[in-house]
């Protein structure tokens, strides 16, 4: 499912059959035609929709204080900071705290020899194969080498809507909130988004 | 879409009701027309004043069968007759003369009025025309008719719909005030 089709997602199309069904459960003469319920249903659904996917911002769902990398950290200590935070990937700040890029398991597997495809599985394809592992050709390279660049970053006032689309159409998993300044305050998540979206419904 | 397209329809009728609500139907209406018709062959037998129109079969069908239906609220009931009785009589008494004109100019307007201040009853588009076509003994009442037999007989109408219509414990009336 790409970003194009998902926005044409209809709402739940509800049945002429199911209406029927729906209207003799109600005992009386319900007062209208299916097709004229079906009208008002659609344009409430989607009015719902919009409210829903406005209601939240990043503010609300953010992980704050977010762990960031220094740009100059050396891949060890990058690569062990997130095994001990228990994150996946993390913003990269230079010197003066401002967002340069972001880092995740997904560069560390390109790096490796994944390719375009940047998966677990492929890497250990390619292990099993040489009969070795390829990380340690990366050992005296920085977090600011293999980082991806430009970062995809929004304020905290975007809506959970926005976060949304922005996920999909990107393909990323992990969008980091900056202030007007550039400097990380927090982390959305596709974990996060997906737990919140649960919780509005 | 064009002119001629529209016209072919293009849904399908609700459900049918069940055998219970159609007993509740004819129970509701048998008590609300009696009621109206007990006061108006016993109780007004000696006078020349009304409790019954041909508009109050209409409204029964709405108020006992088809409860739910916004249009067969209190406020449309008793709001939707009583408005239109006014229209009726005015229609009479200044266009009477010409009386498919009176007929017409009663009907439309009423329906325009019950429309703008959420009234739309049925029924009421009756009650204008019996205002118009109702002969002598209707036209003698003047603007009394909006009263009586109008006003009165709905609530005669509602006050039963109240008692019967909510006995069922799969119905209840009404939906608003």
């Amino acid at each position: 499912m790409t970003a194009s089709n998902l926005r044409e997602c209809a709402p739940v199309e509800i049945s002429d059959k199911e209406v029927m069904a729906a209207m003799r459960a109600m005992h009386g003469y319900i007062d209208i035609t299916p097709a004229d319920f079906k009208a008002v249903y659609r344009v409430a659904y989607a009015l719902a929709k919009e409210r829903m996917m406005n209601a939240l911002k990043a503010a609300d769902l953010m992980s704050s204080p977010v762990q960031v990398v220094g740009a100059g950290a050396d891949l060890i200590t990058a690569a062990t900071l997130l095994a001990d935070q228990g994150i996946s990937g993390a913003p990269v700040t230079d010197a003066a705290g401002r967002i340069v890029g972001v880092i995740s398991e997904k560069d560390f597997l390109r790096k490796m020899g994944a390719g375009q495809n940047e998966s677990f599985m492929r890497v250990i394809a390619l292990c099993l194969r040489n009969k070795g592992c390829v990380a340690t050709a990366m050992v005296n390279r920085t977090a600011g080498d293999i980082m991806s660049t430009p970062p995809i970053t929004a304020p905290a006032d975007i809506t959970i809507g926005a976060i949304s689309a922005l996920l999909m159409e990107k393909n990323i998993n992990r969008l980091p909130i900056v202030d007007a300044d550039g400097k990380p305050i927090g982390i959305v998540t596709r974990t996060d988004l997906v737990n919140s979206l649960c919780m509005l419904g | 879409m064009n002119f001629f397209e529209k016209m072919k329809g293009h849904t399908q009728s609700p459900p049918r009701v069940g055998s219970v609500e159609i007993l509740w139907s004819w129970l509701g209406s048998f008590m609300g027309i009696a009621a109206v018709g007990l006061i108006h062959f016993k109780l007004l037998e000696q006078t020349s004043l009304m409790m019954i129109i041909g508009s109050f079969g209409a409204s029964a069908v709405l108020v006992y069968g088809a409860i739910r239906s916004p249009l067969a609220q209190p406020r449309n009931l008793i709001g939707g007759h009583m408005l239109s009785a006014v229209i009726g009589v005015a229609a009479h008494q200044y266009l009477g003369a010409l009386p498919w004109l009176a007929a017409a100019v009663a009907v439309a307007t009423a329906i325009a009025l019950m429309h703008a201040t959420k009234t739309l009853h049925p029924p009421g588009g009756a009650t204008a025309l019996i205002a118009v076509i109702g002969g002598e003994s209707v036209h003698r009442l003047g603007y009394l008719y909006v009263l009586m037999p109008t006003g009165l007989g709905a609530i005669v109408l509602m006050i039963v719909a109240l008692l019967v219509n909510n006995l069922s414990p799969h119905r209840r009336y009404p939906e608003f005030w």
